[in-house]
């Protein structure tokens, strides 16, 4: 291996590493604000990724049933709820998140025939598609549980990942999807030569995880999800709704999550089920951080990457091994330098 | 027709004391999991096929065995001891397929395989005496490869194949094959289906500098290894295998595929075929049958494998109905027995002969080599 | 008799089930019991446990590689096999034991989804075993020259060995080992205290877990006589995570209700779908991740305790504890001998310092109290006396032995006894159960005795003992109530005669008094002098000044981490140093 390998292999784990980090700050936010362990974060990256290149091919994207079939599930639940709660005032806000704002999403989709509009309308309307999906499946599978032990609500995770990836190769089959680069254009940086599309992976990630910095250190909601994240109780009492703050965090993390995916999809081939692996790296990027610091997950976003991609280029076949064999060490050492006097439960 | 039918329908109830059964066929492919892109086209081609033969009724009781063994064994179980099938179609992956022989063949139940290895044929010994199967074996397209290799003074090359087992059966027999033909392989390297990025790989590749590299995938996910190494700059000669054959590769892999070879059979080229070729006929049956359903240019080649165990399960069928009736111990025997006698059955992957050795039966009119030119499959001399 | 009559009318459906079901419905029955055996690993381990493993299906792949390995390429005997898997399994379980087990929290899940794919790629890689395509030709077991070669004949192996394992499992449970076990799970810490290895304790059930595992998985390549990787991938891991949550993880039976639910409700899901969709969509994964939604919504704990209540059979359980020989005790030491010495002791969090300066002795046949406003640091002290957290720096002796780097266990080991200023006990355990881990030490049997319930003799001591000390400190009512249920001052009660089953010479009680009532003040008091008398040495943390001064023989007084004052409880009060603090302090 010379150093122009070396650095081409660098190169492409910091862009794969870039991709983790996004989903390594979803899941830690997620788990911070909710106790819920994320599993289906990767299906918001193949989701994403894959609405995108359905109106590219000129398609009428699958998810978009789902978000209308989501929205008036919820509603119909809210609904009953609200009746019997005595509450029926909350029915107007009801029908205007859960049926009006999917059904206006669908016109514009049915309407203006995305195939034809430029690349970021096009981006605009699967994250407008992807995104709602987040609130509405927390509602759906996670807020009638929000006080279940965590292995409970990780059970739940996983059952919502096995729907999800279901669903999706009922909407987009078991074939991938590439889609058009954002960017065609190609740099040389000595010898190596970076193209458009990774930068523009590496800038979304930066901007990202600055705007979530800016996002809970300055606004009032994110310090509001803040507070819930440290203290549940304590947040409930000073009149922040858990409920408010789950469906803040998964619609965070389903924008990070489908975003992911379109920024990734001109650089590589998104199938139905492509999030799993991708969401556990991103998982254990988290994990490295100890699922709560921010910085540390990134960190440990590039440092998977990395190990990726040295040790496909050493031994292919036994990249998973080698890149989750080594994973246990730094676990350990995690777990041995965080300081744990009191126990879990 | 219908009336036929129903005239046939009668008089075998009269001939029979039994209660009248209609010939159930159970089949079993991977419409989900990591293989599913190879076991939908085969699912949707059950829904094609004839609802009669010979006059009896044919049931067709489709399972998904979600790529997993543990469900196959199952759901094989199922259909020999709940839905009494006569014949067992599938599975679509070699692990699977492997998996069933036992169980295929204690129930005495001939079973016809859509997977690639020849293992699962080979040799035929008491227990694959049950076991019949469609698609070329890996060492057939291999042939095809090195021999096209050969001819363009390839003297290195490099594998880089799926991690599971199509890519081993590929590595395992290419690489004896290329030994045999004189060609070092150079490296040989692993990749997995749902990958993100196969740098790595292609760059430790690259670093041995091979005149050609053959990428062992299928479906869409064969595409990265070749967009990469487009993007890093290989001049050579790309080869894919038959796994690649579905127009979902063409789409996703686009200009960077072009002027890729690889080995296939000839449905994929079944109108570029002259007319005297006998599978012309057959193959353009089953695409435009299949297009019909699921509209132009959505046929692939692994439905095909599917359209071929139908079309070898009819053509046996009347010989073994003269022996037994549909859901008897004797029925099963004899379509066995007409199974293995199959000759010169025109199918759309070529032209099968069964032997009591040899129960793929297919020869060199099972493959073609095919170049990607223009984002279309053209079929070379 | 009437509360077997479930488990009775189960089992004579399970022998007679064979002949008369459709083959097919044998067939499920089998692979029911293949992923009972590990659902059942994973109930001790997740449920009972606290410790979440996805990484499951790679144990039972290794028991299955094993013999399919050796039974191929060696031909050796499939019981071979097993023994070779079992060896494996363990030495890798133990290793990975070692290394993911000390992962606390969330870490743990991660690390067994690692290890879990690492080991899934590892058999699809190598080519000895297959390789990705798989081993062919695994031999029909042979059991006493008889070959099970048919789905009937293989249920019955299936059956014998998976409740086998059950009973097993429930017998462990119901041990002086199971109750460590049941203690890990939110008691860790007080278990530590109690002289449980808590480490070795993981390791156990995880070993044991796997070892489950492994036999399913030996069970498994000779039903299938064909091996490959898919069904020991990461996604079957989690599968067998589900039917344990799904049956109830907390509950052993609970497994075989798991197990048994799930493949049928995958299958039937299979038979219905296609009748309301048509052939052309795939949507049995994605009901079936929908119904287990579903069903978590509905039921958390699973569906065991749902259907127990369904079942009109009252559950009665055992009322009594029969009579034992009493557990040897420890000679007390004369009174006044030196129990404990803390000498110049300073702890400290980060930069906050706990505790600075500290020096306290304690003797046989006298109560020492130790007193100060809250925030004071006498629970840091606490805990330091009783190896819970280490000292900074300075030292701490019992009986003459220096034991500041020793972990509480080894503390209680030695004969040191205590409470908690906040309850830790585990509340559905029985209040006799939960006393009875404070004799953890007292016993020595093993897990294998505990499994086969060898141990009865001993066990009917510790029983004993626990009830023993109950009736002394007058919770003989309450043996066999739930300990959650009992009023929090009771709950303080059962803490003490859980420290004495510990049969220490020396009593750290935090804040006993702490909910109770005027009369049982009187009656603790009581207690504690008659400890006294024995010889036993007291350590008390107390706010009640009324109860202190009544008892005390001696005071130490700290303020800010620091002692301010010492000596007999009427110099003490009279101290303006103590005066200053208790009532100066406030501005």
């Amino acid at each position: 291996m010379d150093l122009q390998i070396a650095l081409l292999l660098g190169q492409d784990g910091i862009v794969n590493g870039a991709i983790y980090a996004l989903l390594a700050l979803a899941l830690v936010l997620v788990f911070a604000v909710t106790r819920v362990i994320f599993i289906p974060q990767g299906e918001f990256v193949a989701y994403g990724a894959l609405t995108l290149a359905a109106f590219e091919a000129g398609k009428t994207p699958g998810t978009l049933w789902l978000l209308l079939g989501a929205g008036v599930l919820v509603a119909l639940i809210d609904t009953v709820i609200a009746v019997r709660g005595g509450n029926p005032g909350r029915i107007k806000r009801i029908v205007l998140w859960d049926l009006a704002l999917p059904a206006a999403i669908a016109g514009l989709v049915l309407w203006l025939e995305p195939a034809t509009l430029p690349l970021a309308a096009k981006v605009a309307l699967s994250l407008a598609i992807v995104v709602p999906l987040g609130p509405m499946i927390y509602r759906l599978a996670y807020q009638p549980l929000a006080e279940a032990s965590v292995l409970v609500l990780l059970i739940v995770s996983v059952a919502v990942h096995i729907a999800l990836v279901g669903l999706g190769l009922l909407f987009f089959g078991a074939e991938g999807s590439r889609t058009t680069p954002f960017s065609e254009a190609q740099f040389n940086v000595g010898t190596l030569t970076v193209n458009g599309q990774t930068l523009w992976v590496l800038g979304a990630s930066c901007v990202l995880i600055v705007a979530l910095y800016l996002f809970f250190g300055r606004t009032l909601y994110g310090k509001a999800l803040r507070a819930t994240a440290i203290n549940r109780v304590g947040a409930r009492l000073m009149g922040i709704s858990t409920t408010l703050a789950g469906k803040l965090s998964f619609t965070l993390a389903a924008g990070i999550g489908a975003l992911s995916g379109i920024l990734i999809a001109p650089i590589t081939t998104v199938y139905y089920d492509t999030g799993f692996l991708i969401g556990l790296k991103g998982f254990v990027a988290a994990i490295i951080a100890g699922l709560v610091s921010y910085p540390l997950a990134a960190a440990g976003a590039i440092l998977v990457g990395l190990l990726e991609s040295f040790s496909s280029f050493w031994a292919s076949a036994f990249k998973e091994v080698i890149v989750f064999t080594l994973i246990i060490p730094v676990l350990v050492w995690r777990s041995l330098t965080s300081h744990h006097v009191e126990e879990e439960e | 027709m219908r009336m036929k039918s129903l005239v046939a329908a009668l008089l075998s109830a009269g001939v029979v004391t039994f209660a009248y059964a209609d010939i159930t066929v159970g089949v079993l492919v991977s419409a989900t999991g990591p293989a599913a892109s190879l076991g939908i086209p085969e699912k949707n081609t059950f829904a094609l096929m004839p609802t009669t033969i010979a006059g009896e009724k044919v049931k067709y009781i489709v399972l998904d065995d979600a790529s997993d063994t543990t469900t196959a064994v199952k759901n094989t179980r199922k259909l020999l001891t709940e839905d009494k099938v006569d014949v067992i179609m599938g599975s679509t992956i070699t692990p699977n397929s492997l998996a069933m022989v036992d169980i295929a063949a204690e129930a005495e139940t001939p079973m016809i395989s859509m997977a690639a290895s020849a293992r699962i044929v080979d040799p035929v010994d008491a227990k694959r005496r049950w076991v019949f199967k469609t698609p070329q074996n890996d060492v057939q397209m291999s042939t095809a490869i090195t021999e096209h290799m050969n001819n363009s003074g390839v003297k290195t090359v490099a594998f880089i194949g799926f991690s599971d087992a199509y890519g081993e059966g590929w590595w395992q027999e290419f690489s004896k094959i290329a030994e045999v033909r004189k060609m070092k392989v150079v490296a040989s390297e692993r990749f997995n289906r749902a990958d993100t990025s196969v740098t790595g790989q292609i760059l430790k590749i690259m670093s041995t500098n091979p005149d050609a590299i053959l990428i062992a995938g299928s479906g869409t996910p064969a595409a990265l290894p070749q967009k990469t190494l487009k993007e890093k700059g290989y001049k050579g000669k790309i080869y894919q295998t038959h796994g690649v054959a579905n127009n979902d590769f063409l789409r996703v892999c686009g200009k960077d595929c072009e002027g890729t070879f690889l080995p296939a059979g000839p449905v994929l080229v079944a109108a570029q075929l002259p007319d005297s070729n006998p599978v012309k006929k057959s193959a353009l049956e089953y695409i435009a049958k299949y297009e019909k359903a699921h509209g132009p240019g959505s046929v692939s080649t692994f439905g095909a494998h599917a359209w071929d165990a139908g079309l070898l399960l009819a053509n046996a069928v009347p010989a073994a109905l003269k022996k037994g009736k549909p859901g008897s111990k004797e029925f099963r025997a004899a379509l066995r027995d007409a199974l293995e006698g199959t000759k010169n059955l025109y199918a759309a992957h070529g032209v099968f002969n069964m032997t009591a050795t040899d129960h793929l039966g297919l020869d060199q009119r099972s493959r073609v080599m095919v170049k990607i030119e223009g984002g279309k499959w053209v079929a070379q001399k | 008799m009437k509360q077997r009559l479930p488990l009775l009318v189960f089992l004579a459906v399970l022998v007679l089930a064979p002949p008369l079901l459709p083959e097919f419905y044998v067939t499920l029955l089998n692979y029911i019991g293949l992923y009972s055996i590990v659902a059942l690993g994973l109930v001790l381990l997740t449920g009972v446990g606290g410790l979440t493993s996805f990484g499951q299906a790679a144990f039972v792949g290794l028991g299955a590689y094993a013999t399919g390995y050796l039974s191929t390429a060696h031909e050796l005997s499939p019981w071979l096999g097993l023994l070779a898997g079992l060896g494996i399994t363990a030495a890798v379980a133990l290793v990975l034991g070692f290394l993911t087990l000390r992962l606390s929290g969330h870490y743990l899940p991660l690390g067994t989804i690692a290890w879990g794919l690492s080991l899934y790629f590892l058999f699809g890689n190598l080519e000895f075993l297959g390789g990705h395509t798989g081993l062919t030709g695994i031999p029909v077991l042979e059991l006493a020259g008889f070959k099970l070669d048919t789905g009937r004949e293989f249920y019955y192996l299936i059956w014998v060995v998976l409740l086998g394992a059950v009973l097993a499992t429930q017998n462990l449970l119901d041990s002086r080992e199971g109750r460590a076990i049941r203690a890990l799970k939110g008691g860790g810490l007080m278990a530590e205290s109690m002289g449980v290895d808590t480490a070795r304790t993981k390791t156990i059930i995880f070993l044991i877990a796997a070892l489950f595992a492994c036999v399913s998985g030996w069970l498994y390549a000779h039903l299938q006589r064909f091996v490959n990787p898919t069904p020991f991938g990461l996604h079957i891991g989690i599968e067998y995570l589900f039917m344990a949550v799904v049956g109830g993880a907390a509950h052993v039976w609970g497994a075989l209700l798991g197990a048994g639910v799930l493949t049928i409700l995958k299958q039937w899901l299979q038979d219905i779908l296609p009748q309301i969709f048509g052939q052309s969509g795939n949507f049995e994964v994605i009901f079936f991740g929908i119904m287990l939604i579903l069903v978590l919504q509905r039921a958390r704990d699973g569906l065991w305790p749902w259907l127990v209540r369904l079942v009109p059979v009252k559950v009665d359980r055992q009322r009594t504890v029969a009579e034992a020989e009493p557990l040897p005790c420890r000679q007390m030491p004369a009174a006044g001998t030196v129990l404990l010495e803390v000498k110049d002791a300073r702890k400290q969090f980060g930069g906050l310092v706990a505790n600075d300066n500290m020096s306290l002795t304690v003797k046989a046949g006298e109560v020492m109290a130790l007193i100060g406003p809250n925030g004071a640091g006498k629970s840091t002290m606490f805990n330091c006396i009783s190896g819970v957290d280490p000292l900074t720096s300075g030292e701490i002796r019992f009986l003459g032995e220096r034991t500041d780097a020793l972990v509480s266990r080894e503390m209680a080991r030695r004969g040191m006894g205590r409470t908690f200023q906040h309850v830790r006990l585990l509340p559905t355990m029985s209040v006799l159960e939960n006393v009875a881990i404070g004799a953890h030490l007292r016993g020595a049997k093993g897990v294998l005795s505990s499994s086969l319930h060898l141990e009865r003799a001993e066990e009917a001591r510790l029983l004993a003992e626990a009830k023993r000390q109950l009736e002394r400190v007058g919770l003989g009512e309450h043996l066999f109530e739930e300990a959650g249920s009992l009023p929090l001052g009771q709950q303080r009660i059962l803490e003490i005669a859980r420290a004495l089953c510990v049969d220490p010479y020396l009593l750290l009680l935090d804040e006993p008094a702490a909910g109770l009532r005027y009369l049982e003040k009187q009656a603790l008091a009581e207690l504690l002098r008659k400890l006294r008398a024995q010889g036993m040495g007291i350590l008390l943390v107390e706010h009640d000044m009324d109860f202190v001064m009544g008892l005390a023989d001696r005071v130490v007084v700290m303020e800010f981490g620091e002692k301010i004052s010492e000596g007999l409880p009427e110099e003490v009060q009279k101290d303006p140093v103590v005066l200053e603090a208790y009532l100066g302090g406030v501005e």
